[in-house]
């Protein structure tokens, strides 16, 4: 599995330098977050590093979206009728666009535009099927990515993502960029139907044949890694790291501005204040991160007052991100149940930490992932017991 | 058809058959064991259409579709010709030997009588998938062992031919089951979710039997609205088998009786070579 990096706001230059560092890596564009020129002058410049690949999300999730930076570009259409717009010529144009947005930026994969499915129905479907019939007409010259966005209800229940897999099995794309809504806008995600319904659509994608990118994910997405997924994307700000559906409505980006450092350990984030009290009562070193991490995330951890470090926001995205590139490099194993034991491990290993820094009071607020620990082990039973069987026997073909 | 000496009737009216003895009187047909002139041992199955029409409709249907089927392991059907009287008849080749279930009888198949019985009867599964049939009544009721030891499925007679119209009509909240074998999709007749997979569930759950002599649904069930919630809330218990493919038979069993289609093998075929690698790596 790789780390793909989730373009959003004031990500260009970090995108490159990890680029660079990592001697490989892809770049998923924003249309929301760059011009048409950012996007032209971006890809030039990651397609000319080493092994640097670039992708561009059309972020057509919501065609009513009224987000400035969305629609300034020349593919967005000025106009939308949910009744006509699929089976006709704005269909075609939006296609036609998209393509040649693809070629102008020398994408390596052509992601194609895909509305949320608040639920999986033959209404969605057709829309799915209009779309990628267009795309395959207009000959994009690479492999063709669909698009699949789900709300949150749509993910959670179970009939919904076994008629989306039916349908899969008769119209299948090269890949799938899986981008699910996090129920009720949380960060960390405690409903365990979520969580192990995102993996289980991600493994019936692979076993269908198809490359799999889940987008929008944070590092509790690492359990992708058991449904063999191809990729997850993250990126810097939370928006990136979740798919709240309201950010491409035409509203003020909120910056929060509180500096959050990620124990890879703990799975969970801190604010610089409670790296302090932990320092004070004696287990700041469980949250340190491992040997070779960013200097200015151990600099927290070599003695002094953490706070006092003045860790800058672009330091703490850049070891968010070196932290979960070694994690997806190190989550995917030989087997199906070494992966799975992995994960187990990685959660184990995280409510040691959890439980002996919040026995001292400390806690990673919205971002600590102690509700989530049963999540995801509940998903990893889930997926064992569904499709562990078949993911046991394909996995090295996968 | 006379009542009163049905064998006198079907001596005159089959006059190519001899030997004719009586296999079984159901409510909707008679079935008899005869030897045929030019054939050899064969069953003469004779429905009565006035009993219950959609029962005959059903049984040409399934007589029609078998028939495209010239393939080992299914057995082969005599000619579909317009009723006799008021009847309708099908002659097939007749196998000797016990059912499956008299089988089960006796204990738990052996090793080697499990891998026999598991490539055989997927085998007809993988001919009936290639002609679009799907069985929809595996069980070892509907499996003859015969005197040779090899596994023959038998009585296609609710099974359906996929391009076809289905024979039970949507409406029905429950389509043609058998408790226990059947998969979810199947016992709440959602016809157009009901393919090879269904057969692939009961033929996993018909394995489990034979290997362990327990159902893993039915057994110590109260009844069958009991079994129809195992089917759709529990798991099938991991298989203990004296050799060594025991974990790779539990794994292929799990897959084939998930609840959920799609988590089943996508194609009989697919099973097939997985069972065929657990043979080859044995």
């Amino acid at each position: 599995m790789e780390l793909y990096l989730q373009l959003g706001y004031g990500m260009m230059s970090l995108s490159r330098a990890l680029i660079r560092e990592w001697g490989s890596g892809t770049v998923i564009l924003s249309p929301r977050d760059l011009d048409g020129a950012q996007l032209e002058s971006m890809s030039t410049s990651v397609n000319r590093l080493p092994s640097g690949r670039v992708m561009v999300d059309p972020q057509f999730y919501l065609p009513h979206a009224d987000h400035a930076g969305l629609v300034s570009h020349d593919f967005w259409p000025k106009s939308y009728s949910t009744g006509s717009f699929f089976a006709g010529p704005a269909l075609v144009k939006l296609v036609s666009d998209l393509r040649e947005l693809n070629i102008t930026l020398g994408t390596s994969v052509a992601i194609l535009p895909g509305l949320l499915a608040q639920k999986v129905n033959s209404d969605w479907l057709a829309t799915q099927d209009a779309i990628l019939e267009e795309a395959r007409a207009a000959g994009f010259g690479r492999p063709l990515c669909q698009t699949i966005a789900l709300s949150a209800e749509a993910c959670r229940v179970e009939a919904q993502v076994s008629i989306l897999l039916e349908h899969v099995e008769r119209a299948k794309a090269d890949a799938y960029y899986l981008i699910c809504e996090h129920p009720n806008g949380r960060y960390l995600v405690d409903d365990p139907s979520w969580v192990a319904n995102v993996i289980d659509i991600a493994a019936g994608l692979r076993l269908s044949g198809g490359q799999v990118i889940v987008g929008y994910c944070n590092h509790q997405m690492l359990i992708a890694a058991t449904a063999k997924a191809n990729a997850i994307a993250s990126g810097t700000w939370l928006n990136v790291r979740s798919f709240p559906p309201e950010k491409f409505q035409n509203q003020d980006d909120t910056k929060r501005k509180a500096v959050w450092y990620y124990s890879p350990a703990s799975l969970s984030e801190y604010k610089l204040a409670f790296l302090d009290i932990a320092r004070s009562v004696g287990v700041l070193n469980l949250l340190a991160p491992p040997l070779g991490a960013e200097p200015a995330a151990a600099a927290l951890f070599a003695g002094g007052q953490p706070s006092a470090i003045d860790l800058s926001e672009p330091e703490a995205f850049r070891h968010y991100l070196t932290s979960l590139k070694r994690q997806v490099d190190d989550s995917v194993k030989d087997t199906f149940d070494a992966t799975v034991s992995t994960h187990a491990a990685l959660l184990d290993e995280a409510e040691a930490v959890l439980t002996a820094v919040r026995a001292q009071g400390i806690r990673g607020q919205l971002r600590d992932f102690w509700d989530a620990l049963a999540s995801n082990r509940a998903a990893l039973a889930a997926i064992t017991a569904t499709r562990g069987a078949i993911l046991r026997r394909e996995w090295n073909r996968l | 058809m006379p009542d009163h000496n049905p064998l006198s009737w079907i001596s005159s009216s089959f006059p190519e058959l001899s030997n004719i003895q009586t296999l079984g009187v159901g409510g909707q047909k008679l079935v008899y064991s005869a030897e045929h002139a030019s054939e050899g041992d064969v069953v003469l199955k004779i429905i009565h259409p006035s009993q219950d029409p959609e029962a005959v409709r059903r049984e040409i249907l399934a007589v029609q579709q078998i028939a495209t089927i010239r393939v080992p392991r299914i057995l082969a059907v005599g000619r579909v010709d317009t009723p006799i009287g008021s009847c309708i008849w099908i002659r097939e080749q007749r196998i000797i030997g016990v059912t499956l279930r008299e089988r089960l009888q006796r204990g738990p198949l052996s090793i080697d009588e499990l891998f026999r019985f598991g490539a055989q009867v997927l085998e007809a599964l993988a001919d009936a998938e290639k002609a679009n049939i799907v069985h929809r009544d595996v069980k070892p009721e509907n499996i003859m062992v015969d005197t040779n030891g090899d596994h023959w499925l038998l009585d296609f007679g609710i099974s359906r031919h996929l391009s076809m119209t289905p024979i039970t009509p949507a409406a029905h909240a429950f389509g043609k089951f058998t408790p226990g074998y059947a998969p979810p999709e199947q016992f709440r007749n959602i016809q157009n979710e009901i393919d090879a997979r269904a057969d692939l569930f009961a033929y996993g759950v018909t394995f489990y039997e034979s290997a362990t002599g327990r159902h893993p649904f039915q057994y110590g069930a109260p009844n069958q609205l009991e079994v129809l919630r195992r089917v759709e809330n529990d798991i099938v218990p991991q298989l203990s088998l004296p050799c060594s493919a025991s974990s790779s038979l539990t794994d292929l069993v799990s897959a084939l009786t998930q609840r959920r289609r799609d988590h089943r093998p996508s194609t009989v075929a697919a099973a097939r070579l997985w069972f065929q690698d657990i043979v080859a790596a044995k």
